[in-house]
């Protein structure tokens, strides 16, 4: 199918831009990359009547070293996050999930700001974005604000952005020279939107048990999640012992799922989160992806 | 009907055209411009069929905006030339990497920006560099096969141009 009708401006500034959107009203639609909007208009699940093309804007395609980490435009597409043309500030994580997303074609357009802008939660920015702790600089005619990651996303496709708002950039603070990382996204073929996607971030010792440890997981809610009860099952404890099936129970937890009544088709999701979360702190362990 | 005017290059030949603000690349290429080897199977991403080279770069042709490539750099499968674009048709050819054609001219394009890159790739990754281009009628041994033997013959000709080189000095 073909997208609907709709007006379509090409700004070459964020002034001219934010000037649009504020314009469109609750009937305007920004689009950067369009990998996931255009889609969705092409099905008519989105009809928006106004388009604000982010594309013609240059300066939203940079990114530069901050004092404390790095600061990317909202239109850095996926694949200048694969191969570094931006700093990578996390020791190699931005990269890697970069990577993960979707085909070559795609990351070759699609966006870190669009992706955060779209909230789905099946996709690596926001869990990525949510377990880095980043935040989106956001500008409107009626000011600037941040906001973390974990308070812009609300839902599926849904954010904490104003229809006039505008995610500008994309704030990592750094990861220090000793965190460690893992990251694991299952998907049954490359590109394909995740069935489970966990993320792993803290210190371990040099032999394998985690001092500390953070773990988000994507496409198990209708946002990331932090899972603190797996946190807990997992801080001291030697890798050796961190098999799938001691992670169901804590996982049941956090995602708020009662184990003795769980059907099968719930039980098979949640071993499948089990299985991912343990190879995100799996790849972290072996340091492979650090 | 919003319309817009959009200035792009087109397997080298500029263009200006008026066409509606919701018209795609994929559709501008192939309503306005007549060239139909780029094939529409998805408007989803995830076919590749539509696959085109945007400023050097492959992207999906169906999910790029016409007003998106103001200035741009458009090459289709029509305008696929050059050493590196026979030997992928010569080693389609021999390996008989087509069946209904469907997803070739996608398929061509996205193998040519992995020849080019001139880097050795063993079946796995190519499976893995192609899986944004689906083949329905499943013919991707031929097709791996086909882009391996042409990345290995781009690879050597640059060796061989090396050789010549050093010889000559």
């Amino acid at each position: 199918m073909k997208a609907p009708d709709f007006r379509y401006h090409r700004p070459t500034t964020v002034e001219e831009a934010i000037a649009l959107l504020a314009d469109a009203g609750d009937d305007g639609k920004v689009i950067a990359g369009g990998q996931s909007l255009v889609p969705i208009m092409n099905m008519r699940l989105a009809e928006p009547e106004t388009l604000v093309d982010l594309t013609g804007v240059d300066e939203l395609r940079t990114g530069s070293k901050t004092p404390s980490g790095a600061c990317y435009g909202a239109t850095t597409t996926h694949m200048m996050f694969e191969y570094e043309l931006v700093p990578d500030v996390t020791r190699g994580l931005l990269p890697h999930a970069a990577a993960g997303i979707g085909y070559p074609a795609i990351r070759n357009r699609g966006t870190v700001g669009g992706s955060l802008a779209h909230s789905d939660s099946s996709a690596e920015w926001p869990t990525v974005m949510a377990a880095l702790d980043a935040a989106v600089h956001v500008r409107s005619v009626r000011g600037a604000r941040t906001v973390p990651v974990r308070e812009l996303l609300l839902g599926f496709f849904t954010t904490a952005l104003e229809p006039d708002e505008l995610i500008t950039e994309v704030e990592v603070p750094g990861l220090a020279p000793t965190a460690r990382w893992g990251m694991y996204k299952m998907c049954r073929k490359p590109g394909e939107f995740a069935e489970s996607l966990a993320v792993a971030l803290g210190e371990a010792e040099p032999d394998g048990p985690w001092r500390e440890v953070e773990l988000w997981l994507g496409a198990a809610a209708d946002r990331p999640l932090r899972l603190n009860s797996t946190e807990e099952a997992v801080r001291g404890e030697a890798f050796a012992d961190l098999l799938p099936d001691r992670l169901v129970a804590p996982l049941a937890a956090d995602l708020g799922q009662d184990l003795s009544a769980i059907d099968p088709t719930g039980r098979h999701a949640l071993q499948l989160h089990a299985v991912t979360v343990q190879r995100a702190l799996q790849s972290a362990e072996r340091g492979d992806t650090a | 009907m919003n319309e817009i005017t959009v200035h792009l290059k087109v397997n080298g030949r500029p263009h200006t055209l008026r066409t509606a603000g919701r018209t795609t690349l994929a559709d501008l290429l192939r309503d306005q411009l007549g060239l139909t080897g780029l094939h529409l199977g998805c408007e989803q991403g995830v076919c590749g069929a539509c696959t085109v080279i945007v400023d050097g770069l492959p992207m999906r042709a169906c999910l790029t905006l016409a007003g998106a490539c103001e200035d741009s750099d458009v090459v289709t499968v029509e305008g696929l030339d050059g050493p590196d674009a026979d030997r992928l048709r010569d080693a389609f050819s021999r390996h008989g990497a087509l069946q209904c054609g469907f997803c070739t001219p996608g398929m061509l394009l996205s193998a040519h920006h992995l020849v080019r890159a001139r880097q050795p790739l063993d079946r796995e990754e190519v499976g893995v560099a192609l899986s944004g281009n689906i083949c329905r009628c499943t013919g991707y041994n031929g097709i791996v096969s086909a882009v391996r033997e042409a990345l290995e013959g781009g690879i050597a000709a640059e060796s061989a141009a090396v050789t010549t080189r050093n010889h000559e000095e």
